[in-house]
């Protein structure tokens, strides 16, 4: 099919499509004046029921809890995919040494940078940790903190170089991180039925509204899901750094993969 | 005024779709997937929005004042998290077809023979 073709049928569909999509545009609800009976329900029982200020984080571990085990997995199994289509042509027991890409001289990075990058690459981590501390009360939770807690490996990579990133940053740690995270997560899920509960359910003492450790097994869930969260994106991130270096002649040794 | 939010969904969705036809680079074609992804999170954080509410945390606000819907905003946290991973796949998908083909655009890709 010629692009001219494509271009000529999707316009024709589009056309077809807009009185459609107009129609249904006018008879969706009001915006922003309509009821929500789910999130008012929840709004109103978390508070009492699982003392947490967070509904966000009561919704992603507690009320939902099964259907972001299953998004777990997903992370999991994109993850896995990426290392798998990255790693298959490069051979594994490379990707543990370091190397510099060959014509690509290493330029000196200048001392501001290093010492910004120095001063800020701990401090985003730590803010990631913070994030994810304070779940159950304030904006955030494992999700959002897991990724700020990857972005400041980035930021170790760029104030660092290559070697320095490769030896602080270890691809076995990370991996396990990621794993046992997600482990992490479905072990809950079986220690509540251990103890005579349904699936997730959250058994653990539920501690005092506003406080940092209220929510019971939530807390736990939520630490899994931080460290698979920064686990899989570290793992991703130097997936895709390693594979800007291309590999040496002697590197290629038997059963590299390819 | 009202129908704004439903009209950027599916304006979203149309341009992400006419990125998708007539693509000639993966990554741009990755891109505008991306852009059809995030036609998802207009339209949930829409339907959960409300006049004059605040956020669903009743951290310095007590309990029972009115907020937006907490389900839709956490069904679209999880989604943005998911959709950054599986986009990396994707780059990585495009990255083997660059090394084997030597090409990113899919008009001239052919089914790979090994």
């Amino acid at each position: 099919m010629s692009p001219r073709l494509r271009l000529f049928l999707f316009a024709a569909a589009c056309l077809c499509l807009v009185p459609a999509v107009i129609s249904v545009a006018r008879h969706m609800p009001m915006f922003g004046d309509h009821p929500m009976p789910y999130g008012d329900a929840i709004n109103a029982l978390a508070p009492v029921q699982r003392h947490v200020s967070n509904m966000i984080s009561a919704v992603n571990f507690d009320y939902r809890g099964f259907d972001t085990l299953g998004e777990e997995f997903m992370l999991l199994c994109a993850v896995t995919g990426t290392v798998v289509l990255l790693r298959g042509t490069r051979g594994e027991q490379l990707s543990a040494r370091p190397g510099i890409v060959p014509g690509q001289p290493i330029l000196l990075r200048s001392p501001a940078a290093v010492l910004i990058c120095r001063i800020f690459a701990p401090a985003i981590v730590l803010f990631g940790i913070y994030v994810v501390l304070h779940a159950m009360t304030t904006p955030g939770g494992g999700f959002q903190g897991g990724v700020i807690i990857a972005s400041g490996f980035v930021l170790l990579f760029v104030g660092e170089g290559y070697e320095v990133w490769r030896r602080m940053v270890r691809s076995p740690v990370l991996a396990a991180c990621e794993g046992l995270g997600a482990t992490t997560y479905a072990l809950c899920g079986f220690a509540s039925m251990l103890a005579g509960h349904p699936f997730l359910q959250n058994f653990l003492p539920f501690g005092t509204l506003r406080d940092v450790f209220s929510g019971g097994l939530m807390q736990i869930q939520n630490a899994g899901i931080a460290f698979a969260v920064a686990g899989g994106f570290g793992t991703v991130l130097l997936e895709f750094l390693e594979e800007t270096r291309a590999i040496k002649p002697d590197d290629a040794g038997p059963g590299d993969g390819t | 005024m009202t129908l704004l939010p439903w009209l950027v969904t599916a304006w979203l969705l149309a341009v992400g779709l006419y990125g998708i036809v007539t693509s000639r680079n993966y990554v741009h074609l990755i891109g505008c997937v991306s852009v059809v992804q995030s036609a998802t999170y207009v339209l949930l954080l829409a339907a959960g929005f409300r006049w004059g509410a605040g956020p669903p945390i009743f951290y310095d606000h007590p309990p029972g004042t009115p907020a937006v819907d907490p389900v839709v905003q956490a069904l679209v946290l999880t989604d943005i998290v998911i959709g950054a991973v599986v986009t990396a796949m994707l780059l990585a998908l495009a990255l083997q077809i660059h090394k084997r083909t030597g090409t990113l655009d899919p008009e001239r890709l052919r089914p790979l023979h090994r």
